[in-house]
């Protein structure tokens, strides 16, 4: 007999451990997920670690209305904590779309988690005062919570995050969670009324959660891509491209679909690569399109130079455009660029825009997204640029960026090849920049009145630039690749080329 | 369709890149906007004033015309031989035609999100003897010049763009629309050996020195071992050769049905080969079995040939008569918008109508008309706001569905430069094989609209689970005599020739279905070869 009861004290004491690390790992994951999402840490793991005391607190006021079946309410809400729990962070991270009604079902599951496990605690008490002389109890089960506790906040920064991620770690202790109610189950089937219902209820609860643990994989990848570690402090999803801006450190970086766009730490290396080869070597700097470049990045270097007029910028997405117009961290990074009133932002689709143009250019920058499918592929293609060469003046320069010759050499290669089946002067250089590796650029001539080396004109205060254009186009051979196709409509070699070179990294 | 046999295994990775992206579907909320409201449309060929040529209760002719040359039916035999008679330096002829557009087959039409088909939607890169066709390509730029090779140098714009095609097949998109993906070893070397005989036909030449198979059909050897293919089915040539992967009947089946609405059932072997080894893909260096292609399909080429009948067309007209009568081919029409009748007196006349309305128009023809099928089509366009499949493989020109009934389906917007489509138009296509095409005619027009909804719906299902809640619109279009079909013996037979033949040097017939098989190229050459033929006797007569 009290063998028998040294095991069913044992057991709930465990319980506690577990229930007091999954409740604190639960708040840690909501606290994480807030900051991430709504930014400011400090704020956010206050509340939270508020509101969650404040509810057990709750919880255990109403612990007292307990007065039957306490043995089976302790399994049903063990069952509850690991299935909201568990599940709470992937609601959160599928709701990240919705700011404002996020904080409430925010803090609505916190509560409810906090709640939970304040009645737990006192429900435990209340089962096991008959059998424990009190001052044991209090002393054994304040001491399991604390010590699972302290196990949690330690587990989870160091070993549960960076190996499970912020799901995963949710998920697995709502496992855990529930899979104590099981053992609970089957251990104490005797004590337990109606011990079967409470076993098909905590095995289907865990065979919800494995199954959303399995593919947790693919809900982060759907809902936090890359992003993970650093803190996002802006979504929004426009009709054509989802935009995440993150900060980690004095380092924000802006997302399209997942993919760097940009690095506040280096972008200058590449902005200015991009900019200033074509803006010096150009005959004429008086109208400069921009195609692509909704960040303004690009548009903030062709400001330094006074003899530009007019700048035409064509973008796809007015989401992006209006973000760089309005939003204060981004228009720092451009300095106001986008509403300078040499600019003219234009929101439309740069290939129906092109064959449409009646102007006439001196430079062309243009900055597309790399070409992963086959639409962004039609933006490469020789149509498109024999279509560019109809809206730029003679001497024109145009730069493209062109990829990673050093990730992708055949697609660079390709990009080089197709344009020089259409201007008559081309090159390529390319520049390091940090964040995304060695990066690549083609650059072409509309006529022979001017070359690569000349510098026509100069702006002050480059950080990288350094107007020595020769210093940029040498190619080490593993940055070269030969036997390379021209891109077409009726191809689109190019996107092959891409996924193929891209496809071995990932 | 092309026959892709130039397939490579290369896109396994970008499949397999993509197919992550499949899990996600449960989590991804597809057609946004629920479609409240199916807008549902039925239209076709105008048969219902074609069939009063069957008790042809016309009024008398109230006005006579007199011309010189004319052009009954404005398909592409018609339109080609206005531009031949153009070219001749010839402006004194008329053109009349049934519907209120010129075109037939090659017909098209639009909503605000696009154009798309009626009837045929590709031509086949040209082979490179075809000087004509190369020449009128040309004209209209769609050949920009010539390379240094002498290879013609097509508009970018007008190739189908890449990805090109895409089969669904054992529940995947894969590329082309050969099945290859998950065949057996034994499978795989029946396409091996079937292409390397199809490349070999394409190839060969006969004791005379023709080609084996050619385009214009006119042109193949006469060599009697090759045209006793004609004398059985496809599906007989293939037990007889011992081919037994049941992937390759399918995709025989389908390229058959593709050009010529009969499956391999029912088709002459003739004709199935001459699908894979008519073309030469001789015209381009890289791309050979590469299309050409256009949102409107080949109503693209009909409104090129259009200009050169510009103010010489009666539409509406239906010619309901046609003899001879004091050296002069009287022809008597009637105007369904006036609603009367007309005249016309012509020295020469070309029926450019097929040979199963010329037979209610010309006396003695009804005998040999006998022989000549025709199978009915059903079209229909969707607007739909999503094409949602698993993404295996991104969306193409031509998407077909193994083992489907119909052809699978064309995207129109596919050589559209945009980036994205808010809306998405797919035409499907569907031919009905079967070997009593007269009761399959009768069915296609006695099912409701609603009936063939479904049917289109059901069939695309197989790919996109829920089309049906992501169709906005619908046009349904039938065509009860869709194309001739070549059924054995048919090519090479009596009837043909019979039908072929002029009638006192004042009435010719030009048609794809005097070819027996219904592709531009035949109309084409038809156009041009009737106006030389009737321009060469005259130059005799004189």
């Amino acid at each position: 007999m009290g063998k028998k009861f040294l095991r069913f004290e044992f057991l709930l004491l465990f319980a506690v451990f577990i229930i007091a690390t999954c409740g604190l790992v639960y708040e840690l994951v909501a606290g994480t997920l807030a900051s991430y999402l709504l930014g400011d840490s400090v704020k956010q793991f206050s509340f939270i670690i508020g509101v969650y005391l404040f509810s057990m607190g709750i919880g255990s006021f109403f612990s007292k209305f307990f007065h039957k079946n306490l043995l089976n309410t302790f399994v049903e809400i063990e069952i509850l904590v690991g299935l909201i729990g568990g599940l709470s962070s992937v609601v959160l991270f599928l709701l990240f779309e919705s700011v404002e009604y996020f904080q409430f079902i925010l803090y609505l599951l916190v509560f409810i988690t906090g709640f939970l496990v304040g009645l737990e605690i006192p429900l435990l008490m209340n089962i096991l005062k008959d059998k424990v002389e009190f001052r044991d109890l209090v002393s054994n089960v304040f001491t399991f919570d604390y010590i699972g506790a302290l196990l949690a906040s330690i587990l989870f920064p160091l070993i549960l995050v960076p190996k499970l991620g912020i799901m995963g770690t949710s998920l697995f202790f709502g496992m855990i969670n529930v899979s104590i109610a099981i053992a609970l189950c089957f251990l104490l089937k005797r004590e337990l009324k109606n011990s079967y219902f409470l076993k098909v209820k905590a095995i289907f609860s865990f065979i919800i959660l494995l199954s959303v643990f399995i593919f947790s994989d693919v809900i982060l990848a759907y809902s936090e891509g890359k992003l993970y570690g650093e803190n996002i402090i802006y979504t929004n999803s426009t009709p054509y491209q989802r935009i995440v801006l993150t900060h980690n450190k004095s380092d924000y970086r802006l997302y399209l679909n997942n993919n760097l766009q940009f690095s506040s730490a280096d972008e200058y290396r590449y902005h200015e690569a991009l900019v200033h080869p074509v803006m010096s070597i150009a005959k004429n700097v008086k109208h400069v399109l921009v195609l692509g470049g909704g960040d303004g990045l690009a548009v903030r270097e062709i400001l330094k130079y006074k003899d530009v007029e007019k700048i035409t910028l064509v973008d796809l997405d007015q989401g992006m455009t209006k973000l760089f117009k309005t939003n204060k961290v981004l228009t720092d990074f451009n300095k106001e660029s986008l509403n300078n009133k040499k600019v003219t932002v234009i929101n439309t689709d740069a290939y129906i825009w092109a064959k449409s143009c009646k102007e006439k250019f001196d430079v062309a920058i243009i900055d597309f997204p790399d070409p992963s499918n086959y639409s962004l592929g039609k933006l490469y293609s020789l149509n498109f640029y024999q279509t560019i060469k109809t809206i730029l003046q003679p001497d024109a320069a145009v730069v493209i960026q062109t990829t990673s010759p050093y990730f992708a050499p055949k697609s660079f290669w390709c990009i080089n090849k197709t344009v020089m089946q259409v201007f008559p002067q081309v090159d390529a250089y390319h520049a390091y920049v940090p964040s995304f590796g060695e990066w690549g650029y083609t650059i072409a001539i509309n006529g022979f009145g001017t070359t690569f080396n000349d510098v026509n004109r100069k702006a002050e205060g480059l950080k990288f630039y350094n107007y020595q254009f020769d210093r940029f186009n040498y190619f080490t051979n593993d940055m070269i690749s030969n036997e390379i196709e021209i891109n077409r409509l009726d191809n689109q070699i190019l996107v092959r080329y891409f996924d193929e070179e891209w496809g071995k990294l990932q | 369709m092309k026959n892709g046999e130039n397939y490579s295994k290369s896109r396994r990775s970008f499949v397999k890149g993509i197919g992550a992206s499949l899990l996600l579907i449960p989590f991804l909320q597809f057609c946004s906007d629920k479609i409240m409201h199916l807008l549902l449309r039925l239209s076709g060929t105008n048969h219902l004033l074609g069939h009063r040529l069957w008790i042809k209760d016309f009024p008398k002719p109230t006005s006579q015309i007199h011309i010189p040359y004319l052009i009954v039916g404005g398909g592409i035999s018609g339109l080609s031989a206005a531009r031949q008679f153009d070219k001749k330096g010839i402006s004194n002829f008329l053109l009349i035609e049934l519907e209120g557009h010129l075109g037939g087959n090659s017909s098209n039409g639009e909503n605000k999100y696009s154009k798309y088909p009626l009837g045929a939607h590709y031509l086949p890169l040209p082979n490179f003897k075809d000087k004509e066709l190369l020449q009128f390509l040309e004209e209209e730029k769609i050949i920009l010049g010539y390379d240094t090779k002498g290879f013609p140098v097509f508009d970018e714009l007008q190739l189908s763009f890449a990805p090109d095609e895409r089969l669904f097949y054992k529940n995947n998109w894969q590329e082309g629309v050969v099945p290859k993906d998950g065949n057996s070893a034994n499978q795989d070397l029946d396409f091996q050996r079937f292409f390397k005989l199809m490349d070999a036909f394409r190839e060969g030449k006969g004791n005379d020195g023709k080609y084996l198979f050619d385009i214009p059909l006119h042109l193949s050897s006469e060599d009697t071992k090759i045209r006793n293919l004609d004398k059985m089915t496809m599906k007989e040539w293939f037990e007889t050769n011992n081919f037994k992967a049941e992937p390759l009947f399918n995709y025989i089946d389908y390229c058959c049905k593709d050009d010529f609405g009969l499956g391999i059932e029912y088709v002459s072997a003739w004709a199935g080969i001459h699908y894979f080894a008519g073309r030469k893909q001789d015209a381009s260096s890289d791309k050979k079995d590469s299309v050409l292609t256009w949102p409107e399909g080949n109503a693209r080429l009909a409104s090129h040939l259009k200009k050169y009948t510009h103010k010489k067309t009666l539409k509406n007209h239906l010619v309901y008569d046609v003899k001879v009568k004091n050296n002069k081919v009287v022809v008597q029409a009637f105007d369904d918008i006036k609603k009367v009748s007309v005249e016309i007196i012509a020295n020469k006349v070309i029926m450019a109508t097929p040979q199963f309305v010329n037979q209610y128009l010309i006396k003695e023809r009804k005998e040999f008309t006998k022989e000549f099928h025709y199978t009915p089509w059903l079209l229909a366009s969707l607007t739909v706001t999503d094409l949602a499949d698993n993404f295996s493989f991104p969306l193409s020109w031509d998407n077909v569905i193994y083992d489907a009934k119909g052809l699978g389906y064309v995207y129109d917007q596919h050589q559209s430069l945009n980036q994205v489509q808010t809306k998405k138009v797919i035409t499907y296509y569907h031919s009905f094989s079967s070997s009593d095409l007269k009761k399959s005619r009768k069915e296609l027009y006695k099912k409701n609209k609603d009936y063939w909804k479904q049917f289109v719906f059901d069939d695309l299902k197989i790919a996109h689970p829920d089309i049906e809640d992501c169709t906005e619109e619908m046009e349904v279009f039938l065509l009860g005599h869709g194309m001739v079909s070549p059924a054995p013996g048919f090519i090479f037979g009596e009837a043909k020739r019979n039908a072929s033949k002029s009638i006192e040097n004042k009435i010719y017939f030009a048609h794809t279905d005097l070819s027996g098989i219904s592709i531009f190229e035949e109309a084409f050459h038809h156009g041009i070869n009737i106006v030389n033929q009737i321009l060469d006797e005259t130059a005799l007569d004189s």
